[in-house]
């Protein structure tokens, strides 16, 4: 069997708050392999978006283990954590956060200028213009966020996410702000993804979503376990 | 090395992005910092062209900075050896002092001694023979007394005399009968009022002879002065009656320190029992001491008005990191490190505060050229005056600065977002 993408192993995380610190994560397990999409779900304040951070490098766990293509990286310090999450994620959030002074392709391009090496102009264009054309929204790149609809922001928002051929893709419900339809659409460039080898992790309310992935965990009081389909 | 250059390029283009996106707070932060950095180059435009002036005018009186002046006391020799060192040399050049009245013949002149014209008289119209008898001398005509300064070569070399009108010594011309002279301003002042038929007295003089004065030159001096050809006053007096032993002021040599002339003069003289004193010209450091402590003032001041700008760049750069927390949380989830998010901020400010430098230079250029214009008639200090590059060189630097500190605390902030800011909004 290859080896797992992401290996979670008892991850735990408690917030200490100004009253009785609150377990978040309780002993997570989690294993996700290249190309595969895994959905989460739980009621809002489960704990999903912790468990993304920790997942994305944004947060350390409490205790337990993260391995991502085998490596530890459970207490990896923040500038190697930059580094990676350049060269290793790609995240996609349900505000689409796109700068609203900068084009389709000038947020897409914030990806590669970002201290983590550099590309020559041509170079980072090519790359860029080829994200947008994956999410079919190349003939917008000259367009700034104002001037563009929900589900074509979205789709800027996961062009950017792609652009540097992420191995991990984390989507923070990234329907939650888009009709029905869009939201298909925007599931579909999603998923398009892990057919080229990335690993997807979805945290999702819509259970429609959650069932277009290839699995469905659920986190309940700090708790992730995978749901059985019928 | 390679990733500093990606990280700089990287800040450069974000900084340059955000200020394109945010004119109006750039344009605020500028107009907080223009004053200062105007004020910077203006103490330093204001310090280097005083420096200059001070600088041309001590120049002026004395001989341009580094020149060695050798003062060699009056001694029935000193002239001989003198003359004989300098002759032909074009790395010496030797000054003997004495007085002449030009004007009517067998009168008094109107300022007695040489003295300048709004001062009355300096010495008595008396008339003393060798023994000291004292008769009163004849009555005050159109005549005025100069300061002779009889030069061996070009004083041009070692002076920065200005020239006012008219043709400086030649000497490279056959000496002429009738002396040419060249006179300062003073002496000018003196000729303009006082239209004197032209005879020229000197003390030891074989007769009196008619000169022609070719042109005037600024000086410096508040005495009347004629500068002379030494080899043309000799063909009417013989060279030890130009410098007395006992009266006579001592003559000046204006060379190079340690060239030959110094060495051979100083040799010689010694040899022949004469004393002389060797002098080197400092002009700029005398002047540095004195400016030192009045630019210190200024520029603490200006430093003052400056920190008010920072102030104002510090404001409105908390302002807008505070506006852009998502923006920066963001661009750390994609892998910025917080070190480039600090660098962005200073980006900006610097950039900011590069781009107030500019303005005020371009204000600073356009003033002095504004003022030269205005005042450069009257004032010959501001005529044809160029912006120092050193004042451009201090607004840069100022801009810089001042952009720095002012983004310093910004960046920091910047550089501490948390990511899970945008996990949460």
């Amino acid at each position: 069997m290859n080896q797992p993408m992401i290996d979670l192993a008892g991850i735990s995380k408690v917030l200490k708050g100004q009253q009785e610190p609150r377990t978040i994560l309780d002993g997570v397990d989690l294993t996700v392999h290249a190309g595969e999409s895994v959905a989460i779900v739980g009621r809002s304040g489960s704990g999903k978006s912790t468990l993304l951070s920790i997942l994305g490098l944004f947060d350390r766990p409490d205790s337990g283990s993260y391995r991502l293509a085998g490596d530890d990286i459970s207490r990896l310090p923040e500038r190697k954590a930059a580094k990676l999450r350049s060269s290793h994620f790609g995240f996609v959030f349900q505000r689409f956060f796109l700068l609203k002074h900068l084009t389709a392709a000038q947020n897409v391009a914030m990806a590669l200028v970002n201290g983590q090496g550099w590309l020559p102009r041509r170079q980072r264009r090519a790359q860029v213009m080829e994200a947008l054309d994956r999410v079919g929204i190349a003939h917008l790149a000259k367009n700034r966020p104002t001037r563009m609809s929900g589900g074509e922001q979205q789709r800027v928002a996961i062009a950017r996410a792609l652009v540097r051929e992420p191995r991990v893709l984390l989507a923070d419900e990234p329907t939650g702000a888009l009709d029905t339809e869009t939201g298909a659409a925007v599931i579909d460039a999603l998923s398009a993804a892990t057919h080229r080898g990335c690993a997807l992790i979805l945290v999702t309310h819509d259970r429609d979503h959650a069932a277009r992935m290839g699995r469905t965990m659920s986190l309940v009081g700090g708790v992730l376990t995978e749901q059985v389909r019928v | 090395m390679r990733r500093l250059s990606g990280r700089f390029r990287s800040a450069l283009i974000i900084g340059l992005q955000g200020i394109r996106a945010r004119k109006l707070r750039t344009l605020l932060s500028m107009i907080s910092l223009f004053l200062g950095v105007l004020a910077v180059v203006t103490v330093q435009a204001g310090a280097s062209i005083a420096e200059r002036a001070l600088m041309s005018d001590l120049e002026l009186r004395s001989a341009y900075d580094g020149t060695l002046m050798i003062d060699v006391m009056p001694h029935a020799k000193s002239p001989g050896i003198v003359a004989d060192t300098v002759a032909g040399r074009p790395d010496a050049v030797s000054l003997i002092f004495t007085q002449a009245i030009i004007g009517e013949p067998g009168v008094s002149p109107i300022n007695p001694g040489a003295a300048p014209f709004d001062q009355g008289g300096w010495g008595s119209t008396e008339v003393c023979d060798p023994s000291g008898n004292c008769v009163p001398g004849p009555p005050t005509g159109e005549a005025i007394e100069v300061a002779l300064t009889a030069v061996s070569g070009d004083l041009l070399t070692f002076r920065p005399l200005r020239h006012v009108s008219g043709d400086w010594l030649d000497a490279s011309t056959v000496p002429s009968l009738s002396p040419r002279l060249v006179i300062n301003k003073e002496a000018a002042k003196g000729f303009e009022s006082h239209h004197v038929p032209a005879e020229m007295r000197i003390n030891g003089a074989k007769q009196n002879v008619t000169p022609q004065i070719v042109g005037v030159v600024d000086d410096g001096d508040i005495q009347p002065r004629a500068y002379v050809r030494h080899d043309e006053l000799t063909n009417w007096m013989p060279a030890t009656a130009l410098n007395d032993p006992n009266f006579g002021m001592p003559i000046q040599v204006l060379t190079y320190p340690g060239g030959p002339v110094e060495q051979v003069l100083t040799a010689k003289l010694r040899g022949a029992g004469v004393e002389s004193y060797p002098n080197l010209i400092e002009s700029r450091k005398q002047m540095e001491d004195q400016l030192k402590l009045m630019r210190l003032i200024f520029l603490s001041m200006a430093g003052l008005v400056l920190l008010i700008g920072v102030a104002g760049i510090l404001n409105v750069g908390l302002a807008t990191v505070g506006e852009r927390v998502e923006e920066f949380a963001l661009r750390r989830a994609v892998g910025t490190p917080r070190s480039l998010l600090a660098g962005i901020v200073l980006a900006e400010t610097m950039l900011t505060g590069l781009f107030t430098a500019a303005a005020a230079i371009g204000v600073g250029v356009a003033g002095l050229k504004a003022v030269s214009m205005l005042l450069g008639d009257s004032e010959p200090l501001l005529a044809n005056v160029q912006f120092p590059w050193d004042a451009g060189v201090a607004g840069i630097l100022a801009g810089i600065v001042a952009g720095v500190l002012g983004g310093f605390i910004p960046a920091l902030r910047a550089a501490g977002i948390p990511i899970a800011t945008v996990m949460r909004a």
